[in-house]
């Protein structure tokens, strides 16, 4: 009976019919790590698909922060939800071990909307193969307060990092004091947000921390550059620019961070969008959004974001795909407030001038597809990096002997 | 058909045998939940494998994760933290805080004024607080900018401007001490009241009659008396300490640089952000041994005392 009301139904609702073997609701589950106050608007998303599908219903589950190494535990032992939210960094994580099924021949019978405009595809193929498709992107902006920086006489925001110390220099010597001309997260956690910058700044000089070469992994930066990077960040809290309290925060949304910004004690710091949205919730005075100092130069800054993939475990994957197809749609970002990781479905959305710092700066931003796929993780990198700066800035180490570590230990990392 | 010499043959095996059966499902629980994930940490010690694959696929590597440790700086600097500051400074500052609160507690001055047992209640509070909670909360009270503390510094007019505790090589340890002295204290208390509790009064009243001081009767009386419950104190807290993760990664995550990096700190490290569960595996058994160390001793005493019962 039900076999023959598919076939009614026509090709499209044939995938639909089930995934997981299940047909009640529940038993077809989409996993999400975004928090559950930014979750609203994808549930709405949710909902419209089940209302539409009542033979394919879905129930989210909100699983924040994110845990990939979670799902491949539960996709290794056969089970976990059919279709999961994942960063674009995890993966070729699980592309590897074969725990996500590939998505070249659902994407090839039934193509998406947008999809062959999709952003950082470089970060969801894997020897060859689709195992994820992007969905959302993001990248760090420069957020500031316009009346801190009219003060000083500053109507145009920093263009490149040489600019921006100057200009935060100036901020905080004009006021004596009172105001931090940058705010940046310098905690030495694996997940300090410092990293973004620091690579930022990297990339806009022409390096990068590792590099491949016929697939020979390498230190991708010289030591001196890196020592220039290293001072560079130093000199924030040497010059006084930036309060040393910095160093023990690890989160771009810290509430010492958008204080500032709303006390007019900041004059610019960086965010990605969904926490500069939660900093003008927070804020009253007016918050912009520039691109980053040498932003508009194509691979200088990053670009990050979630994608979709579905469960080798997921018995029907071609109706699990109709969903991730449903959710990559303009009708999701209505409701969901990100930015589609799609750059024909970024145009139909309405953006807030507040943040065109994002939309300028997206198209130049490159994925971190330049360290993925190394010996050694990204967050191994993301880990040492931090920690060394930190080193540096808490006077344990100076500029040439954190740099002198890095340097040694990514040889050694890489060598294995 | 049986004979009767038959059915007691069979009768004394079976009573033989019985303390084996009854034991039996005790054995079988701490193979299944203690002995099997023991040993499958040293097998995963002994390959390389990421989070990422079935357990099943790890590829052996020998010694390789331990020799990897031997002469690690990294390593050597989380082992020296763990065993300094995270237990042995927090140990000792929690005995001796431990006696004085104890000792408090007990004076006959609480008992006129009706306070013991709202003293008691007080003490209590800060182990009642989840751990997440109160790092949390501690995070916020060392807050560099807004701290409370930096503010009754301020205040007080002993500092200029805040002293980021958490971010200062000076400061931070001692900041970290501060919060694991302050939670788990209770517990020492309250064991060291039931100690003192244990004391007999005339012991007290004899060493009086020969003339002791108040120094003299902690000295001759109070101490030899605690030191049963003292030696199992410290070697539990010990054991807890050593082997704690949260209070070092919620406070500073191992910072600034790698000056708090704990050997828990470092395990988590290599197992999930190196992809190593190996590596991960390794430090766990080098932490165990050490720990197997304390366990003999005080296994060896809680012996020794019901022998001596």
């Amino acid at each position: 009976m039900r076999r023959r009301t598919v076939l009614a139904a026509g090709l499209l609702a044939a995938p639909l019919a089930a995934c997981s073997g299940g047909d009640t609701e529940g038993d077809r589950v989409f996993r999400q790590f975004d928090p559950a106050d930014q979750a609203a608007g994808l549930l709405d998303a949710v909902e419209l698909w089940n209302e539409e599908h009542p033979d394919y219903r879905v129930s989210m589950e909100t699983l924040s922060p994110n845990n990939p190494q979670q799902f491949a535990r539960e996709a290794n032992a056969g089970s976990g939800p059919d279709i999961a939210q994942l960063a674009f960094t995890d993966v070729s994580f699980m592309a590897e071990p074969r725990i996500l099924t590939p998505l070249d021949a659902v994407m090839e019978a039934s193509p998406a909307e947008g999809a062959d405009e999709l952003l950082a595809t470089d970060m969801t193929t894997y020897e060859g193969s689709m195992w994820a498709v992007p969905w959302t992107a993001d990248t760090m902006a420069l957020v500031y307060r316009p009346d801190v920086l009219e003060r000083i006489g500053v109507t145009e925001t920093p263009r490149d990092w040489e600019d921006l110390a100057e200009i935060a220099a100036k901020l905080t010597r004009d006021a004596g004091g009172r105001v931090h001309g940058f705010l940046f997260p310098a905690g030495a956690q694996f997940s300090s947000a410092q990293w973004f910058p620091i690579n930022y700044h990297l990339w806009a000089h022409g390096s990068q921390l590792i590099e491949s070469e016929g697939g020979i992994w390498r230190p991708g930066v010289e030591t001196g550059q890196l020592v220039e990077t290293i001072e560079y960040f130093d000199a924030f809290f040497t010059d006084g620019i930036t309060p040393t309290s910095m160093q023990a925060v690890t989160d771009y949304g810290d509430p010492s961070i958008v204080g500032a910004l709303g006390d007019g004690s900041c004059g610019m710091t960086f965010m990605p969008p969904a926490a500069f949205r939660a900093a003008q919730s927070a804020v009253d005075a007016e918050l912009l959004t520039a691109p980053m100092p040498a932003g508009l130069e194509d691979g200088t800054t990053h670009l990050g974001g979630r994608a979709l993939g579905i469960n080798a475990n997921c018995a029907e994957p071609e109706a699990a795909w109709e969903f991730v197809k449903h959710l990559l749609g303009p009708e999701t970002f209505e409701t969901y407030p990100q930015y589609p990781a799609s750059s024909s479905t970024i145009e139909q959305i309405e953006v807030d001038p507040s943040e065109q710092g994002f939309v300028e700066q997206l198209p130049h931003a490159a994925s971190f597809a330049r360290y993925a796929d190394a010996p050694m993780t990204i967050a191994s990198l993301q880990e040492l990096v931090n920690q060394q700066f930190s080193a540096v800035y808490s006077g344990q180490s100076s500029p040439e002997q954190a740099a002198g570590r890095i340097i040694a230990t990514l040889e050694d990392e890489l060598e294995e | 058909m049986t004979t009767a010499p038959s059915r007691a043959v069979s009768a004394q095996r079976m009573r033989r045998l019985q303390p084996y059966l009854l034991s039996a499902p005790a054995l079988a629980v701490i193979a299944l939940l203690f002995l099997a994930p023991s040993i499958y940490n040293v097998i995963l010690a002994l390959q390389s494998l990421s989070p990422y694959q079935a357990p099943g696929d790890g590829e052996w590597v020998g010694l390789e994760n331990f020799t990897a440790l031997w002469g690690d700086p990294e390593f050597g600097r989380a082992a020296f933290n763990t065993v300094f500051w995270l237990t042995g400074m927090t140990v000792v500052l929690r005995i001796l805080a431990g006696i004085g609160l104890a000792l408090a507690l007990e004076s006959p001055v609480l008992r006129r004024w009706k306070l013991r047992g709202f003293s008691r209640t007080v003490i209590l509070l800060p182990w009642m607080v989840p751990q997440v909670v109160a790092i949390a909360a501690w995070r916020w009270i060392l807050d560099g900018d807004s701290g409370i503390l930096n503010q009754v510094l301020s205040a007080l007019g002993l500092t200029d401007g805040g002293v980021p505790f958490l971010a200062l090589t000076s400061t931070v340890w001692w900041s970290i001490v501060a919060i694991i002295v302050w939670r788990e204290l209770p517990f020492v208390v309250m064991v060291m009241v039931a100690g003192l509790q244990s004391i007999p009064s005339e012991q007290y009243e004899a060493a009086a009659v020969d003339g002791a001081g108040r120094w003299g009767l902690f000295r001759s009386v109070t101490l030899p008396g605690l030191r049963p419950v003292l030696t199992i104190v410290v070697l539990v807290t010990v054991i807890q300490t050593f082997n704690n993760f949260v209070y070092v990664w919620l406070t500073t995550g191992g910072g600034p640089g790698n000056y708090t990096a704990v050997l828990a700190t470092e395990l988590y490290n290599a197992a999930f952000f190196d992809n190593e569960l190996g590596a991960g595996a390794a430090i766990g058994l080098v932490m165990t041994a050490i720990m197997a160390v304390f366990a003999v001793i005080y296994l060896r005493m809680t012996s020794a005392r019901e022998e001596s019962r």
